[in-house]
């Protein structure tokens, strides 16, 4: 598995159309267990991901465009998921900076990172129906012989099982039971469109 | 004099706090970093940055919850300027209090940010 610079700007932009076909249900989600934002804030941040990557598009590697989508995604997108998936991609940029393209070792390292980072930003762990539910195990599977679609799939049906014990959604206690956590809906559409574009 | 930084999820109640505090030590230099456009609920990190350009001496971060703490210790990751600016993670009103007199009474940085971890943190589990 390889990707490019070119397979993430793609992954973007796909991204940036996915969230915003699933704006009202990312939102409606964010509504039952959280503050009602989750969809109108990713919308707008990776809309300004796909303006940024229209104007530029002579992105010379993966820790550039990472660069770029991080501090976009953290002026933009506001609330607890601008600096969550803000330090997501500047994480990937300081492992793959510089890289033109990234497999095996490299790919894993970047997501490893980047799944660090938000759970130090947060001070969260696996458990707490967070992202990190759906990033960690995506990520632990890089290095495993699993059907990266299929593991996101799973990982989104255990995570609305568990009850939050971290972020706005945790005051909501028992209740989060069966809702699915909107930034694990959320990273599960970025994560896939990342997955599409993996060259074998 | 240690500048206060109060960053919230609503303007109004970090401007009623800066009132409280202006009237226990009225010399006190509060910056708002609370809300986003049109009066709206939310924490953004251009704001707490805009703060950060506005303080006169070392400043003492205080936060509301969840996000607010996140765009404040981001926003302090990116901070390249002049002063010592530090987060501690206290209740905002009581942490704010006990800051402000300190401060009022010259105080520097890391003396409060230690009577604030002593005063609050030994206490109670954060969160």
């Amino acid at each position: 598995m390889k990707l490019t610079v070119e397979a993430l700007r793609t992954a973007l932009l796909a991204t940036a159309d996915a969230i915003e076909q699933q704006k009202d249900e990312l939102t409606d989600l964010d509504r039952e267990i959280g503050d009602g934002d989750h969809g109108i804030n990713m919308s707008r941040g990776f809309q300004g991901v796909k303006k940024e990557l229209e104007v530029q598009n002579s992105l010379a590697d993966l820790g550039e465009l990472s660069k770029l989508v991080g501090m976009t995604l953290i002026k933009t997108v506001g609330g607890a998921s601008g600096p969550l998936y803000g330090t997501a991609f500047v994480k990937f940029a300081t492992k793959w900076s510089g890289m033109k393209s990234v497999e095996g070792e490299d790919l894993f390292a970047g997501f490893k990172e980047a799944t660090e980072g938000i759970k130090s930003r947060g001070k969260s762990q696996a458990g707490q129906k967070t992202m990190v539910d759906i990033w960690e195990p995506f990520t632990a599977s890089l290095q495993a012989d699993s059907t990266l679609e299929e593991v996101i799939d799973q990982a989104l049906v255990d995570t609305k099982d568990l009850v939050a014990t971290k972020g706005r959604a945790s005051y909501f206690g028992e209740a989060t039971k069966g809702v699915q956590d909107p930034g694990a809906l959320s990273s599960s559409i970025l994560l896939k469109n990342i997955v599409e574009v993996l060259h074998d | 004099m240690i500048n206060l930084i109060l960053v919230s999820h609503s303007e109004k109640l970090a401007t009623g706090l800066k009132e409280l505090l202006a009237e226990m030590v009225p010399s006190i230099e509060i910056l708002v970093a609370a809300g986003l456009e049109g009066g709206k609920i939310g924490t953004e990190v251009s704001r707490i940055e805009q703060a950060f350009s506005q303080i006169s001496d070392d400043a003492l971060i205080l936060t509301d919850i969840g996000s607010a703490t996140m765009n404040a210790e981001l926003a302090l990751e990116l901070y390249t300027g002049k002063h010592t600016i530090r987060f501690v993670d206290v209740p905002l009103v009581e942490g704010s209090f006990l800051a402000a007199v300190l401060s009022g009474q010259g105080q520097r940085i890391d003396q409060i940010v230690t009577e604030l971890e002593q005063e609050y943190l030994s206490k109670e589990k954060t969160n």
